[in-house]
């Protein structure tokens, strides 16, 4: 495979391409889903896949394929070639990439028990035992239990016109549990997440206390939870809703491929103050087995730490090697793709506000009337408007800086620049609890976020009462 | 056609041989083309081309799926042994009674045009290009985003039962965003177009009205928090009829995580809603002649005058169930809704607005109810303020919070004039007292 990719790189040169990477995406993957007692449902599949990406004359041009030998690599190119050229009929920037550090190296994926460790039998067991020990904890008020497990081995392999050549695998373990519960006409459900670079030694260490009991017992405790209040509140939020609210509020505004498209609020700032000074945000691809993390970019160019905002003023950007040259600075390993259908898009990595040094009670204490939100759901923003909501699946009113009553799941809304100035605490601790996927450009990726418990003094609370 | 069908079948023999009771499989070939625009011009344009097949096999209502891409016959064989293996590990579901059987049906015209087919990028990239250049016009600073794509398939489906049945289909779409930028102060706006067929393709005109859309969304303001009547424009209606009819999905009912479980028969809403569902519209962007299990597919009245009148069911819950299948099921076992279509009102969108002294008009916002709870708490993405009438500003930082049931009583409008793409009927709507917060 090695030589057929190379001689297609060489192919590509020969047709005096600017530049040229292909990408074969190779994947193996199985899931069991349990519902209501029994994991009726078993799947596993297998794909590959190359996609072939060219910049010519300024243009970019892209085409896969399933079929992945020399003759369809052949077509591809050709395909991409003609894609490109159609692109220079209306091409906006003229295409560009920056000076690229060839590398050439073999990652393998290092796991402490890789998925073929367990047997289908021994791992369908497991996830019977999580949905059990749920229900068990439950008194009976669970109406449907849902938990899922999936193992998946991908291996990416990037050939590049400037003498890369990047071949990595990846394992990676979820599990994942929503539970119901009911009484009367009132029923709430109740999500737990885990997705780590990992083998089945995920459910050796995930215990049914921090998954499926936590969910149940949630999910039972919100059927007496009032609805939250509408209007403008602060608010303490937990580190998964600050992980939400890092990457959907400031992340994606700080790809630089949305920078430089004009879409991002932050553009032109970097060098000023747009946050408090207790806001410091890091992307981080670099850390051990988190969800977000990668040796290497989709684009062969090794994983970084970023630092976006450094005590309330922007440092930087997470660029691809086409935003580097744009910006005239060096990429930082945040060009990732879905799969071999998809271009390498600037993408957030593993997202974290920094921890202070207040505890999360002295970040209560001096709220007269407030929400705690906890239970990162999902978010999203409008980045030109620097618009974002967030939705967390459950809270607590603040009342004379104690928790109070408990409150259903509810979204809140605010400004980016707004909200990362209104910033004005953050506890000692630092939690990764997002482990998910985000989506930008139809594709999806693997990513993190967190950081410690966050004070906002005001954001606008879309709730019911 | 004739291509996929052999290989299904032959990996259909190939499970039953390895121990399946039941099978079905679906092969799939598609190619797509599409751009990206960025800044006012194209940034890529690509090329996929995709082949999979996936085998479904069940024993006692336990289920294997295995999947995978290409067409090798040896591969094709693999996915079906290892569909049957896993289907032998599972645990069997009492509740599963069989696949649906073969029946005789009409195919939707206009779901395949070689209009489309015969698109191509620089076809693709013209017709974007025309809606730059007339943004520009409207204003020459806009920056203008979003891509067009289309896309060529075919699928096979054949199950152990007998059913064997394929399908082209074609489908192309554009959908611009425009950004206007004067200094800090931002409007921007999305429109789209979509089509299964060539002569129902109409982009021209987007561009511009996304372009208009944005300028007059600068200069947005913070609202007070109240209680308001709030007006869904065609595009947020869409996204809070479908999630209902999702809701009504009898897999979502069976397994009592919807808020309309124990509701059928019994009122939900204001007599002025009637929802369908309705799969066999011809050109439409949902419809097909049979479903992913490949059950024919039936017109089916969700929501008649207010009142709860029917689920959706695919193959297994209908047969949990003993009711008639209406062909809206997948091969997981899931329900979904396809073309959701409205009942019509006797005011026009106009009309409605002018007659609301106060409210919120939302243009854009994810009203969709939590399926489960029923509860609304959203932000509205893109909307105005009205004041005396008429849309007096566009707003930013506000949120409405509701609960379905609230909304759908508390409905008391439906527009008669309505955004129509295909398949979608797409009307205005008004709901009195929805809690609105706002940041002012």
């Amino acid at each position: 495979m090695k030589q057929m990719l190379e001689q297609l790189r060489d192919k590509a040169r020969r047709r005096g391409v600017q530049f040229m990477d292909v990408r074969l995406f190779e994947t193996d993957r199985t899931s069991i889903s349990v519902q209501d007692r029994r994991a009726d449902k078993i799947s596993q599949g297998r794909s590959t896949a190359a996609g072939v990406r060219v910049l010519n004359e300024g243009a970019w041009g892209f085409a896969s394929s399933e079929v992945t030998d020399a003759a369809s690599l052949d077509r591809c190119l050709e395909a991409a070639l003609g894609m490109a050229a159609a692109s220079r009929v209306k091409l906006g920037e003229p295409g560009v990439v920056c000076a690229v550090q060839p590398v050439v190296d073999t990652v393998r994926a290092v796991v402490e028990r890789p998925p073929q460790a367990l047997s289908l039998q021994e791992k369908m067991q497991r996830v019977l035992a999580y949905e059990q020990a749920g229900i068990g904890c439950a008194g009976g008020k669970l109406c449907n239990t849902m938990v899922g497990y999936n193992d998946a081995w991908t291996r990416e392999t990037v050939c590049n016109t400037a003498g890369t050549f990047v071949e990595q695998e990846v394992i990676r373990t979820s599990l994942g549990t929503a539970m119901t519960a009911a009484d009367g006409d009132v029923r709430q459900m109740a999500h737990e997440h885990f997705s780590e670079l990992a083998g089945v030694e995920l459910l050796d260490r995930i215990t049914p206390a921090e998954f499926t009991e936590k969910a149940a017992r949630r999910a039972v405790a919100l059927l007496t939870a009032r609805r939250a209040p509408s209007g403008k509140f602060p608010i303490v939020v937990h580190p998964s809703i600050a992980g939400l609210l890092v990457h959907e509020a400031l992340g994606h505004n700080a790809e630089a491929d949305l920078v430089f498209s004009g879409e991002s609020i932050i553009a032109g700032k970097l060098g000023t103050q747009i946050a408090s000074p207790h806001v410091t945000i890091i992307d981080d691809a670099t850390m051990p087995k988190l969800n977000g993390s990668y040796r290497y970019d989709s684009e062969g160019t090794p994983g970084a730490k970023r630092t976006i905002i450094e005590q309330g003023v922007l440092k930087g950007y997470m660029h691809s090697l086409e935003t580097a040259a744009r910006f005239g600075v060096a990429p930082n390993g945040s060009g990732r793709a879905m799969d071999a259908h998809c271009l390498p898009v600037v993408r957030m990595s593993n997202t974290y506000f920094t921890p202070g040094k207040l505890t999360f009670e002295e970040l209560l204490k001096d709220i007269d009337l407030g929400i705690y939100m906890e239970g990162g759901h999902w978010g999203y923003v409008f980045c030109e408007r620097g618009q974002y909501t967030c939705h967390a699946g459950e809270g607590w009113m603040i009342r004379k800086g104690q928790l109070a009553e408990h409150l259903r799941d509810v979204s809140f809304s605010g400004m980016t620049l707004e909200t990362l100035l209104n910033i004005d605490a953050v506890s000692n601790e630092l939690k990764f609890l997002l482990p998910g996927m985000c989506g930008k450009a139809g594709q999806g990726m693997h990513i993190n976020a967190g950081g410690p418990h966050v004070r906002v003094k005001e954001v606008v609370v879309g709730g019911q009462e | 056609m004739s291509e996929l069908l052999e290989l299904a079948k032959q990996a259909c023999r190939e499970a039953l041989k390895h121990g399946a009771e039941l099978v079905d499989v679906q092969t799939s070939a598609e190619r797509s083309i599409s751009i990206n625009v960025e800044k006012n011009g194209i940034h890529d344009a690509k090329e996929n081309d995709s082949a999979s097949v996936s085998v479904r096999s069940i024993i006692k209502g336990a289920t294997g799926f295995s999947n995978s891409s290409g067409f090798d016959l040896n591969g094709v064989l693999e996915t079906a042994r290892r569909s049957a293996a896993a289907a032998k590990l599972a645990q069997p579901d009492p509740d599963f009674v069989t696949l649906p059987a073969p029946a005789s049906w009409q195919e939707v015209p206009g779901l395949y045009d070689t209009g489309v087919a015969n698109l191509s990028a620089a076809d693709l990239i013209r017709l974007f290009a025309a809606e730059i250049d007339a943004a520009r016009e409207v204003c020459p600073d806009v920056m203008v985003q979003g891509g067009s794509q289309l896309s060529i398939s075919e699928q096979a489906l054949v199950n152990s039962l007998g059913i064997e049945v394929a399908r082209r289909s074609t489908n192309v779409g554009i959908w611009v965003f425009c950004i206007v930028r004067r200094g800090d102060n931002v409007g921007s706006f999305y429109d789209f177009d979509c089509a299964r067929i060539k002569s129902d393709f109409a982009p021209k005109g987007i561009g511009v009205k996304a372009c208009r859309e944005a300028v007059a969304f600068l200069d947005s303001r913070k609202t007070k928090s109240a209680t308001l009547p709030v007006i869904l424009g065609p595009l947020a209606t869409r996204g809070l009829l479908w999630g209902i009819c999702y809701s009504a999905g009898a897999e979502n009912i069976q397994r009592k995580r919807s808020y309309l479980v124990g509701k059928r028969g019994q009122r939900i809403g204001s007599g002025l809603l009637t929802l369908r569902d309705d799969g066999l519209i011809p050109q439409g962007m949902a419809s097909g002649a049979w479903d992913g299990e490949g059950a024919v597919r039936k017109r089916v009245t969700v929501v008649e005058e207010g009142v709860l009148a029917n689920h959706l069911h695919g193959s297994y819950t209908a047969n949990k169930a003993h009711e008639e299948n209406t062909g809206h099921g997948n091969r997981w076992g899931g329900v979904g809704p396809t073309n959701v279509v409205p009942s019509l009102g006797r005011t026009t969108a106009a009309e409605i607005i002018a007659d609301t002294p106060e409210g919120i008009y939302v243009n854009v916002g994810s009203l969709m109810p939590h399926p489960v709870t029923g509860d609304i708490s959203a932000t509205v993405d893109f909307g105005y303020k009205i004041e005396n009438g008429k849309l007096a500003y566009p707003l930013k930082n506000t949120m409405l919070g509701t609960t379905v049931f609230d909304l759908l009583n508390n409905l008391d409008a439906i527009s008669s004039d309505y955004r129509e793409e295909p398949g979608m009927i797409m009307p205005t709507i008004r709901i009195q007292s929805v809690k609105i917060a706002g940041a002012e």
